[in-house]
């Protein structure tokens, strides 16, 4: 298990280092610059000159690069070429946006699709199995956008209950007006996403279904569904970790498009944003802190489905 | 159930209409809606499409920069009103010498920065020097006549090197405004005009709040604060508007006028604009330098359609919008004729032709649906390449790397981009380049105007472009608010009326 956590960690730092090093060439391939954007379109190139000769444009690639993950590796992510501000510091605010609507998003997809997920396998062949089966897939294929824009028409600008877009301008001083605000965003991913897990539950349990020792267990005496709960489902669950290792990404491409459409001030809209502003070191920072992050819950499923299934520590 | 229909329907639209970051404008004729007491307490939100990316008046260019700021936090000696006339501001009074030489400007005592230290003469003088001699500062050009800046008490003196009658104009617009000598303010965040508003809270990446100046020298503010919520989506404004989150909302879709009025709470109304939907022909080179082709896409372009597609604004044919001087009908130049259009391309060697639009992706897809049906029907084949505004900038603003390009100019009093050959326009005509150095030059405003107004024609009929529209400004203004400005909304907006009744 150590030998596996050393492996899996040194795997965890090598694709960090790659990350920052793709994140940074690819963002260098984008026509366009700031310094022509703070300027505008009445400028002279003399005035963009200066303006870039500032901003400290002109350095090499290569010296761009270390000076950058230099700091990374001192905890520094650099300062907005525009607003001058710490891209740390952003990304802590924003994240008191993104971070409590992914897992409010996460927990609505988790609360319904679990259970749904089994009852639907073990129900599979009557028609409320059917209903939900067909349900979760033309729910699965909806577009976030869509979703969104129903919620808002029928919760906001019908009935009056929510806020149609937006977050308080105190932020989290005033919970109650801040929660109601996340709650149709975090309900538009939480649906589309639970759909998704909903129909990979399902399948984790009808393949249970078929395993031997559930047979096994039902040969012993036991029914059928209480052989299943007894033996299927914690291996269900172990499947349902590594899938969640994958939702969070989902979850996190989906909070820019639903910042977007909610105008919510996260580190989804902020990223979209400063790619927008040719922000470059803001942006670096930005995919770097999303793109560790995904990696690092990728590392800890896999440690934690190593540990929780002991098949997986025998052939070791 | 025909109204769920309808507002799903229009959800899956959702075209946002983005504003070009430019430059300076006027202020605007105002909406009178409310029945109700004005509030003094109220705090009033305004929907804007466009966020600065960041609050440095001094070197950021574009026109969300201006919108909020010129006026309501930082003023010049002098500004201009919804009618695009000069009007003193900080300066109680002013008097141009009969040679356009001499500008001497009263400036008003008892004026307080707002961090409360007193505007003195040196920091008009220190502000204007400033602006003039740092070429990192915009519009700081449009000061390149003036030769010195004095103060002697309350009195300013300007002298010019020559005359320039665009100075008064600059003078209202960024190059003009006043900051305190030395400041140290973080520019890029915070504020320290003599408005009457102060920033009070920039969120960014969502809304910026304004409070009343209690000090401010004149007129107070009839409102205790206005937010200025960024929602730059078309559909997500209406659903805000419709749900009761915002006052105001400029840069509305004007297409959307019958949902956002459904239930009584907003009024759409049009003013107007000197934006102007720019197809720019890069003509240096290729079928395009062949003035016939030119002439035969204007020709092709249903001009009518385009106004009924966007549901606002109007036709317009030349350089200058009916708001600037300049300005005249130059409909005759090339009227709407397909037949007349096929026929010069077939004189110019050109009947089966394939040409690229580079535009922008915030613009929607109106414009070039319409262009490209336009002219397939002359035989001309339009491929659209929509790209995002920073590769914008560099392939066709800086490199000219182009063949056509549509982008909305908002600027007012941007003639200058005609007789500038290095422009990414491309036109280049000695002509036109004299006669508005004349006009510059001119002392009469009238003469001024005149001059330009020749050189517009000639850029018409060189088909130098073609201008497919006069934008509107499309505010939807909530039945408890007064005073909101409704011209030229996306240069600036002037909140020294705004009101908002409880009732």
């Amino acid at each position: 298990m150590i030998r596996y956590t050393l492996t899996r960690l040194a795997l965890l730092l090598l694709g960090l280092l790659v990350a920052s090093v793709l994140i940074f060439l690819t963002l260098r391939v984008l026509p366009g610059d700031v310094a022509q954007l703070v300027a505008g379109t009445n400028s002279t190139p003399e005035q963009v000159a200066a303006i870039r000769e500032r901003l400290g444009l002109g350095e090499p690639l290569v010296t761009q690069y270390l000076a950058w993950i230099g700091g990374v590796l001192r905890g520094d992510l650099g300062t907005s070429l525009l607003t001058g501000s710490s891209v740390v510091d952003e990304l802590v605010e924003k994240a008191q946006v993104t971070v409590p609507l992914g897992i409010f998003a996460l927990t609505i997809a988790l609360v319904f699709s679990l259970p749904l997920g089994v009852v639907s396998a073990m129900r599979r062949a009557r028609a409320s199995g059917t209903a939900l089966n067909v349900g979760s897939q033309a729910l699965a294929a909806v577009p976030v956008v869509w979703a969104g824009m129903m919620l808002v028409v029928v919760f906001a600008v019908w009935l009056g209950w929510l806020p149609a877009q937006g977050f308080p301008r105190s932020g989290w001083a005033d919970p109650a007006a801040a929660i109601r605000s996340l709650v149709l965003p975090a309900l538009t991913i939480g649906i589309v996403e639970g759909a998704m897990l909903l129909r990979f539950v399902r399948s984790a349990t009808l393949q249970a279904v078929g395993q031997d020792y559930v047979r096994t267990a039902a040969a012993k005496g036991l029914t059928r569904n209480a052989a299943l709960v007894r033996h299927g489902l914690p291996n269900v669950g172990l499947s349902v970790i590594t899938v969640l290792g994958l939702q969070v990404a989902g979850i996190i491409v989906g909070a820019v498009v639903i910042e977007q459409l909610f105008t919510l001030p996260g580190i989804g809209r902020m990223l979209v944003a400063d790619v927008s502003a040719r922000d470059l070191p803001k942006v670096q920072g930005e995919l770097l802190v999303l793109t560790g992050f995904v990696l690092i819950v990728g590392f800890v499923v896999d440690l934690a489905h190593r540990a929780l299934d002991p098949r997986q520590r025998e052939a070791a | 159930m025909l109204r769920r229909t309808a507002l799903a329907a229009s959800a899956l639209l959702a075209a946002s209409a983005l504003l070009l970051a430019a430059c300076t404008t006027g202020g605007g004729s105002s909406a009178s809606t409310s029945t109700g007491a004005p509030d003094a307490d109220a705090s009033a939100v305004i929907r804007l499409v466009l966020e600065p990316s960041n609050l440095d008046i001094r070197e950021t260019a574009g026109a969300a920069l201006d919108q909020i700021l010129v006026d309501n936090v930082y003023q010049g000696l002098v500004s201009r009103t919804p009618e695009q006339e000069i009007v003193p501001a900080l300066a109680s009074d002013y008097e141009v010498s009969d040679d356009g030489l001499t500008y001497t400007f009263t400036l008003r005592e008892g004026v307080t920065f707002h961090d409360g230290q007193e505007l003195t003469p040196q920091d008009v003088v220190w502000s204007l020097t400033t602006r003039k001699n740092t070429p990192e500062w915009s519009d700081s050009g449009r000061l390149a006549n003036v030769e010195t800046i004095t103060a002697d008490g309350q009195t300013i003196t300007l002298t010019l090197s020559a005359p320039d009658s665009t100075l008064l104009w600059n003078l209202s617009g960024r190059a003009g405004l006043i900051l305190k000598e030395g400041d140290t303010v973080d520019y890029k965040t915070k504020t320290n005009g003599t408005g009457p508003f102060i920033l009070d809270q920039w969120k960014q990446g969502d809304s910026i709040t304004f409070t009343r100046n209690d000090a401010y020298w004149g007129d107070k503010p009839k409102v205790a604060e206005v937010v200025f919520d960024y929602i730059p989506d078309n559909q997500a404004a209406l659903n805000a508007a419709l749900a009761g989150e915002v006052d105001v909302v400029t840069g509305f879709d004007a297409t959307l006028k019958d949902q956002i009025e459904a239930n009584g709470d907003f009024q759409l109304v049009l003013g107007k604009s000197t934006d102007k939907g720019t197809l720019a022909f890069n003509q240096t080179s290729g079928p395009l330098a062949d003035k016939r082709v030119r002439q035969a896409i204007r020709q092709a372009i249903d001009h009518e359609a385009i106004i009924e597609a966007l549901a606002s604004g109007e036709t317009l044919y030349g350089p200058i919008p009916s708001l600037d001087p300049g300005y005249e009908d130059l409909s005759k130049v090339a009227p709407y004729d397909p037949e007349a259009a096929k026929a010069l391309l077939k004189e110019a060697g050109y009947e089966d032709l394939t040409l690229t639009l580079t535009i922008p992706s915030f613009y929607s897809t109106t414009i070039p649906q319409i262009l490209v049906s336009d002219l397939n029907e002359v035989g001309i084949t339009l491929e659209v390449n929509s790209v995002d505004f920073p590769t914008w900038l560099n392939d066709v603003y800086t490199n000219k790397d182009y063949e056509l390009s549509f982008v909305l100019h908002t600027e007012a009093r941007d003639f200058e981009n005609w007789a500038n050959p290095d422009y990414y326009f491309t036109y280049d005509n000695p002509q036109v380049q004299e006669l508005y150095k004349e006009s510059v030059a001119a002392t009469d405003p009238d003469k001024a105007a005149d001059l330009l107004k020749q050189a517009a024609k000639i850029v018409s009929q060189d088909a130098a472009a073609d201008w497919l529209y006069n934008g509107a400004s499309v505010v939807a203004v909530g039945t408890n608010i007064s005073g909101m400005p409704t011209t030229n909304t996306n240069a600036r907006i002037n909140l020294a009326e705004l009101t908002k009744s409880d009732g």
